[in-house]
């Protein structure tokens, strides 16, 4: 390990509470390092609280038990030192991509100049040029998520929360936002967590894979998943196809126990 | 996304196929009010009805003109439009404040929740006897009944918009600075317009309703004032009259607010949908 960890996650339990039924453990224990400009991916079964432990980094829900560090202070709330990129874009729909991206600016208090600069940088910067008088609803899902991603990176956070950014997206455009990552992230490093359920997207993007068991969701097991990123033959490379084959049966158990809980 | 089927090739006879097929869709649209104008006019002409059970159409479009003429038309449409309006101003702003509170807080939504439950559904007009006792026959009096009735909807979109907002679009906007003032006006209240103006758009016609229902009931100038003096006198031109102008009334309150919808509400996907009314 280089130098200390930037976010501790320590001994962290989550309960959570639906409206109506039963209370569920969703997060059992849950310890994790990572490293400063570290692009670590959380992969599991759908319902293993992955999602959750995201959302207790980022503040947005509390932390009941444990505790969770970043840069040696607890996590008392949101804040854009870690910006946080959804699935479902959460776009403001009744902002152009231009508003949406000025919007957090706007909030850290930018002067106005400087902040349309810093909008237009990151609308080119994901590939968006043209598109910043449009309206969330006139994009594509594909061009959605970018709008997205340039939003969080324009406040420039030190952390990167990406809560299955790709998972709504389709097959094709997928694989083109993972190429896009990858280069956005090579010319702005930022410490990276990246939830999916996806092992192969988690074994090309990430430098560790956290696995995490089915609910209650527990780090099964953390593996070293460093390759050449720019390596255009990467899916041919056999030590690429044997880590993803390696993950995938670390994930597979996990899935088949979270299928059987679901049908019991 | 509507597909725009002009494109720079088309000829003369493809023009004039278009702008048939337009006036024809046009034509279509109207076709069941035309048909049933017609039917009027007919029925009346041979007699069918004596011109008191029903006054011709042309009969009463002469008497609609003469009250224009004569400016009473305008008096009385005036002040029914006053009322309606002045009331559904109340009915929107009020509305969507009870609602709000009613969403973020406990205390309100514990006081209004019971209140809204028991008085959406009831006929708010059994309050009109109360009203007249407590406030007269006039303006002041009216308008409470059209706010009594027609602020429930309003009420209501408001709740159920709010409660229908994203947790990620509060998330978002938290993430990146907003604090939790600004939240309400920068983001909950824009995400939740759709919906709360799909409730001013019930709440409107229930206001003009409401306010030619009243007239009626406490008298006084304005269309619903108008229509009974004129049965009074038994006038049935006039009182036919009076229905027509509701109606036209009625028809453009309505017109106005989807073209104020579509403006606000720009961003919506709804907007480059084809109209449908």
């Amino acid at each position: 390990m280089q130098g200390p960890a930037q976010i501790v996650v320590d001994q962290v339990s989550h309960l959570y509470r639906p409206p109506r039924g039963r209370e569920v453990l969703a997060l059992d224990a849950v310890s994790l390092e990572v490293r400063q400009s570290e692009f670590i991916a959380l992969l599991g079964p759908s319902g293993c609280g992955k999602s959750t432990l995201l959302y207790l980094i980022g503040g947005f829900l509390p932390v009941e038990k444990g505790e969770i560090r970043v840069d040696g202070k607890p996590v008392g709330g949101p804040g854009p030192d870690r910006g946080i990129v959804f699935q479902h874009f959460a776009l403001f729909p009744w902002k152009t991509v231009r508003g949406n991206v000025l919007y957090g600016l706007e909030r850290q208090g930018m002067a106005k100049a400087e902040r349309e600069k810093r909008a237009m940088e990151y609308i080119e910067l994901v590939g968006l040029h043209g598109f910043e008088d449009s309206y969330p609803s006139q994009l594509s899902g594909g061009m959605k998520q970018r709008a997205a991603i340039a939003r969080t990176l324009a406040f420039d956070p030190k952390i990167l929360l990406m809560d299955e950014p790709f998972g709504a997206l389709d097959a094709q455009t997928r694989g083109l936002m993972q190429m896009e990552l990858l280069r956005i992230w090579q010319r702005t490093p930022k410490t990276v967590i990246f939830v999916t359920h996806d092992v192969q997207e988690a074994v090309l993007l990430s430098d560790r894979v956290a696995v995490m068991t089915a609910r209650p969701g527990r780090i099964k097991t953390i593996v070293d998943t460093k390759f050449d990123k720019n390596d255009p033959d990467i899916f041919k490379n056999k030590t690429f196809v044997e880590k993803v084959d390696e993950v995938w049966n670390l994930v597979k158990d996990e899935a088949i126990k979270a299928q059987g809980k679901r049908s019991a | 996304m509507s597909i725009d089927t002009r494109t720079p090739r088309d000829g003369v006879p493809e023009m004039l196929g278009r702008l048939a097929w337009q006036l024809a869709w046009g034509f279509a649209r109207i076709f069941s009010i035309v048909a049933l104008l017609a039917a009027w006019e007919i029925l009346a002409r041979t007699g069918t009805f004596t011109p008191f059970q029903l006054p011709a159409l042309s009969a009463v479009l002469e008497r609609i003109w003469s009250d224009a003429v004569s400016g009473d038309l305008a008096i009385n449409a005036g002040l029914t439009l006053y009322r309606a309006l002045t009331g559904f101003a109340i009915c929107a702003v009020l509305g969507i404040a009870i609602g709000m509170a009613m969403s973020r807080n406990v205390v309100a939504n514990w006081f209004f929740d019971p209140i809204v439950s028991v008085g959406f559904p009831m006929p708010k007009i059994a309050f009109l006897p109360v009203v007249i006792l407590w406030l007269g026959v006039y303006d002041t009096a009216k308008i409470t009944m059209i706010v009594v009735d027609a602020i429930f909807p309003v009420i209501a979109a408001t709740v159920i918009a709010i409660q229908g907002v994203e947790r990620e679009l509060i998330w978002s906007a938290r993430n990146m600075g907003a604090s939790k003032r600004e939240l309400l006006h920068q983001v909950i209240l824009p995400a939740a317009s759709p919906q709360i103006m799909t409730g001013l758009q019930v709440s409107l016609p229930l206001c003009l309703i409401v306010a030619v229902v009243a007239e009626m009931l406490m008298g006084g100038y304005g269309l619903g004032g108008a229509m009974i003096t004129a049965a009074q006198f038994a006038n049935s031109t006039s009182v036919f009259a009076g229905i027509v102008e509701i109606a036209v009334i009625g028809y453009v309150l309505i017109k106005i607010m989807v073209l104020i919808r579509r403006r606000l509400l720009i961003w919506h996907p709804e907007a480059s949908a084809p109209a449908t009314a």
